[in-house]
């Protein structure tokens, strides 16, 4: 499934709390430098125009995660309660 | 009115530094600075990346050296940055952190010449002039940038010891004054004074910024523990005559230098004492940074400057200095406008 429809199975009520959740997995993963160049720009992009905790950002911030640490990312998400959003993710 | 800087060192990601220089402009700090050491990701590239996406906070590196680096190569890389987001530059420039410049086999050898010259160099470059100039350090003959400078770009000067304060005062738009220890700032404040004095120019002129380590957690052993690294490096690179005033002798200092260029992190870490935080680091609670803040304004200084460590964990940190430090500075300047 693609990251845009993996996203719609997050409420918007949990944009803001998953965003903070996979930044702190991204920033401080001991395998951030496994990150594209690409995204991580994208990243920047988003985040300087406040879009992290939108759909578009929550797709980028889950494809960085998932890059650079796809276990805390499936742990951060299960805690949230997104198990279906996991299923998915584990699946791809 | 007090400003509020933060420094970052590019032995980060080039994204993270990024991403927290986009934070740091939305919490409200008003000036970034980048460090310059070798080993570390090149300043200049750094800064050009922070500026093409932030819109309006000041930053710079923090601070370049002329030993490493010739002032004409500092002026044309900061003005190319104006270039790219004018009237947003700053440069610092100072004598350099001594253990790295020993690592290449560097003498930061007659700095107040040095760092007279070079500010000369900087200031005449940038501001687009034909530069002759034959001095004790450098000789220049006829140089001049093929392309056109946008705005003046503000030079601080990195300083430490009583004449290079003094001189900071006297030939800077800025002083950085390296030190987190209100008894540090106001002993040079006197320094600071001569120096204006002798450029006749006026105090309040002059930007005077307390560039401090600093640690914020939310507990002072958590704080504690993120600056010991870079107290370390303080206290292995601080003169004589500071170390003397926080009871540090130069043999132990002396030890902590030999360790970190050996490598030898936990030997440099381990001799790292309470004492030697309280006197070169911003360390604690939100609550005890405030205070500690306060006590530094008192004195004279117009811009604090988060250094590194800044915490623990560098994104929290900065929103927790944005939610828990800043709104007691803004309050205060509130009552005073009132």
């Amino acid at each position: 499934m693609a990251l845009e429809k993996i996203v719609e199975k997050i409420p918007s009520s949990s944009w803001d709390a998953t965003s903070e959740r996979l930044v702190d997995i991204v920033l401080n993963s001991p395998n951030a430098n496994k990150m594209p160049s690409g995204l991580a720009k994208t990243i920047l992009y988003y985040w300087q125009r406040d879009q992290l905790a939108t759909k578009i950002g929550l797709q980028r911030l889950i494809e960085a995660s998932m890059i650079v640490d796809p276990e805390k990312t499936i742990d951060a998400l299960k805690e949230l309660g997104f198990h279906e959003l996991v299923t998915v993710l584990e699946s791809r | 009115m007090i400003n509020f800087g933060i420094e970052f060192v590019p032995r980060d990601l080039y994204w993270k530094t990024t991403f927290y220089a986009i934070q740091a402009e939305k919490t409200g700090f008003n000036t970034l600075w980048i460090t310059d050491h070798f080993n570390n990701r090149n300043v200049y590239v750094s800064l050009a990346i922070v500026s093409a996406y932030t819109e309006k906070i000041r930053f710079g590196p923090g601070v370049t050296n002329p030993y490493m680096a010739h002032p004409i190569v500092t002026a044309q890389a900061v003005t190319t940055l104006n270039e790219i987001a004018p009237r947003r530059v700053v440069c610092g420039i100072g004598v350099g952190d001594r253990t790295t410049l020993e690592m290449v086999n560097m003498k930061p050898s007659k700095p107040l010449a040095t760092i007279r010259e070079s500010v000369r160099i900087i200031r005449e470059i940038t501001s687009g002039k034909n530069l002759e100039m034959r001095g004790e350090i450098f000789t220049v003959s006829g140089a001049k940038l093929n392309f056109r400078t946008t705005s003046e770009i503000p030079i601080f000067v990195g300083a430490q010891g009583p004449k290079m304060l003094a001189l900071a005062a006297e030939i800077g738009d800025g002083v950085l004054i390296n030190a987190s220890h209100p008894e540090d700032i106001e002993n040079a404040m006197g320094f600071i004074r001569e120096g204006v004095a002798k450029a006749e120019k006026r105090l309040e002129d002059l930007e005077i910024a307390a560039y401090t380590s600093f640690s914020v957690a939310k507990t002072p052993e958590k704080a504690a523990k993120a600056v010991v690294p870079v107290v370390a490096y303080i206290v292995a690179g601080c003169p004589e005559l500071v170390l003397q005033k926080h009871g540090i002798s130069m043999e132990t200092a002396d030890k902590i230098r030999e360790a970190i260029i050996r490598g030898k992190w936990k030997e440099a870490f381990s001799q790292v004492t309470d004492g030697m935080i309280e006197a070169f680091s911003i360390c604690g609670t939100p609550e005890t940074v405030v205070e500690k803040i306060d006590n530094l304004v008192k004195v004279g200084t117009t811009q604090v400057v988060a250094g590194s460590p800044i915490g623990p964990n560098i994104r929290k940190c900065i929103n927790m200095i944005a939610v828990e430090v800043f709104p007691h500075f803004r309050a205060q300047e509130n009552e005073q406008n009132d």
